[in-house]
């Protein structure tokens, strides 16, 4: 029978260093992850999602799967530990994130009262443009949803409680703005009428497929977490043929789809939030490409970002 | 920044600060002659209402100096500031000619001038590597003053501007047309002095605790002689 060395785990407190709990007898073969949980007991507030340890109070945070023994520390250790604050799992988060601009689409669509002149209360626009916008939008929203609940696998991963707020507020707000102008007493549809709404139509129905393809391609990856063991690559699937030429043609597609509804209702605050969701995306397409780039090295140099030839 | 580039701008950039601290010497000494002309103060504004424009326009080079590193300041602070001038001095001052007239503008633009004479005098002295102590206490005590001063000139003239705004519709756009948007500048004004509340006590506050740090140290250098 062989002894095992106990490890002796210390954690103090980043800011004031006051010794905030102590470990005893602890497997060397334990994780992190382990060790936040055996926390937590102690601590019941501070529940694993919210702990960050590092082993220097101002250095990087220890991962969860990081084991006791491959540490750089003896048999006992000092951790430092950081309140991370409130934490939503992503489920929540873009749950939270897409039923607002939903429901307050809808808000806007219905005219309910004080919102525009209480003449106007309850009525519905004449115009046949503005059911089908109404329609896209919400159809939009649905399909995020039911991604997130039935097609998407989250790692254990959190976002903290403000950065979700926030987060809220500019997805909430903006469709509040956009929903506004399009539903307004005094919209005036595309000056190209009919054939506008048309082509932009069919190019919003072509993104949103192409987005849902995209989704759906990801999901059969078999990844663990954050990791992957290959990166995507087409399939049968005509949409899936922009990894041809891009690394995340699921964002590609979603400033398409954008595109085609700031066509659809000639409205600038929605092309104002195509922009915006354009330079967004373009910067997580660049830090996804890099991370591509650097973990594989037969990724494909015909690749960009986000848009064929040219970013 | 490497120091090599350090090295290579700090002459021009002491000669840029320099010019930027005459220029606005150059308002000071303006006002103060008209004032004497006139034997008021009313009215001061268009005696330096070129100077002012242009030098508070250049002072967008302000956020470079920031975003390049020869100016240990943060960009989103600075910028932030130099934006609200630029903001005030065009789109309000010169854009509502009747608010031109009002001892409001005066009050800022005073503030201002005094604030950028120590300012830039203490980035030149630091440059040249002799800081005289007074100019480093000037910078960081005249605020407790200045800051207020200069915070109720901006929002007096904006409060002023508000009527003349809504009356002509400056800079509005109102519905329908064609690209289905709409801008009430009016309402954007009051929204521009609701964001003082918020704004104005964290600039204040941060250049209280920059004072505590960098005169703070001195006080416990003279207990120890």
């Amino acid at each position: 029978m062989s002894r095992t060395i106990f490890f002796e785990v210390e954690i103090l407190d980043s800011k004031t260093k006051e010794q905030l709990c102590f470990l005893d007898k602890v497997e060397p073969h334990s994780s992190v992850g382990d060790i936040k949980s055996l926390f937590h007991k102690s601590y019941p507030k501070w529940y694993p999602a919210r702990q960050a340890l590092r082993l220097d109070p101002k250095g990087k945070a220890l991962r969860n799967d990081d084991l006791l023994q491959n540490l750089p520390v003896g048999t006992s250790a000092t951790l430092y530990f950081r309140d991370l604050g409130p934490q939503l799992g992503w489920t929540m988060v873009f749950l939270a994130e897409y039923i607002g601009p939903l429901l307050i689409y809808l808000l806007f669509y219905f005219r309910v009262p004080y919102i525009y002149n209480h003449k106007y209360t309850l009525t519905s626009s004449s115009h046949h443009v503005v059911n089908l916008a109404c329609a896209c939008h919400s159809f939009h929203y649905i399909k995020r949803l039911f991604e997130t609940i039935f097609v998407h696998r989250f790692s254990n991963g959190t976002m903290p409680l403000r950065a979700t707020l926030r987060n809220c507020a500019y997805y909430w707000g903006f469709a509040a703005w956009l929903a506004y102008y399009i539903n307004h007493p005094l919209y005036t549809p595309p000056s190209y009428g009919k054939t506008q709404v048309r082509y932009a139509l069919i190019i919003f129905v072509l993104c949103e497929a192409g987005n849902f393809s995209v989704h759906w391609s990801l999901n059969s990856l078999k990844c663990e977490g954050a990791k992957c063991r290959r990166f995507p690559n087409p399939s049968k699937n005509p949409f899936t043929w922009l990894f041809f030429f891009v690394s995340c043609p699921n964002y590609t597609y979603e400033v398409g789809a954008w595109v085609g509804l700031s066509i659809m209702t000639q409205c600038v605050p929605v092309a104002l939030f195509t922009f915006l969701g354009f330079i967004q995306m373009s910067i997580w397409a660049k830090g996804k490409h890099k991370t591509y780039t650097r973990e594989f090295k037969d990724y494909p140099n015909f690749r960009m970002p986000i848009l064929p030839f040219i970013l | 920044m490497p120091s090599s580039l350090k090295a290579r701008t700090s002459g021009t950039t002491e000669l840029l600060y320099e010019s930027f601290l005459s220029r606005w010497l150059v308002i000071a000494v303006g006002l103060v002659r008209a004032y004497l002309a006139r034997g008021s103060y009313h009215g001061l504004y268009y005696s330096i209402e070129k100077p002012l424009k242009y030098f508070q326009t250049g002072a967008l080079l302000e956020i470079l100096h920031c975003a390049v590193g020869i100016v240990p300041s943060s960009v989103v602070l600075t910028g932030f500031q130099v934006m609200s001038r630029v903001f005030l001095t065009w789109a309000v001052t010169h854009s509502v000619r009747e608010v031109q007239s009002e001892d409001s503008v005066l009050l800022f633009v005073v503030a201002w001038t005094v604030t950028e004479i120590i300012r830039y005098s203490f980035y030149t002295f630091s440059l040249l590597n002799h800081l005289p102590y007074l100019i480093k206490w000037a910078r960081y005590t005249f605020f407790f003053v200045l800051y207020p001063m200069g915070v109720a000139g901006e929002l007096l003239t904006i409060y002023a501007a508000l009527p003349y705004v809504q009356k002509t519709g400056l800079y509005s756009i109102t519905l329908p047309n064609n690209y289905n948007f709409s801008f009430d500048y009016h309402t954007f004004l009051i929204l521009v002095m609701i964001s003082y509340i918020p704004l104005f006590p964290q600039l204040y506050f941060h250049m209280i605790r920059q004072r505590k740090k960098v005169l703070g140290h001195v006080e416990e250098y003279s207990k120890v002689e």
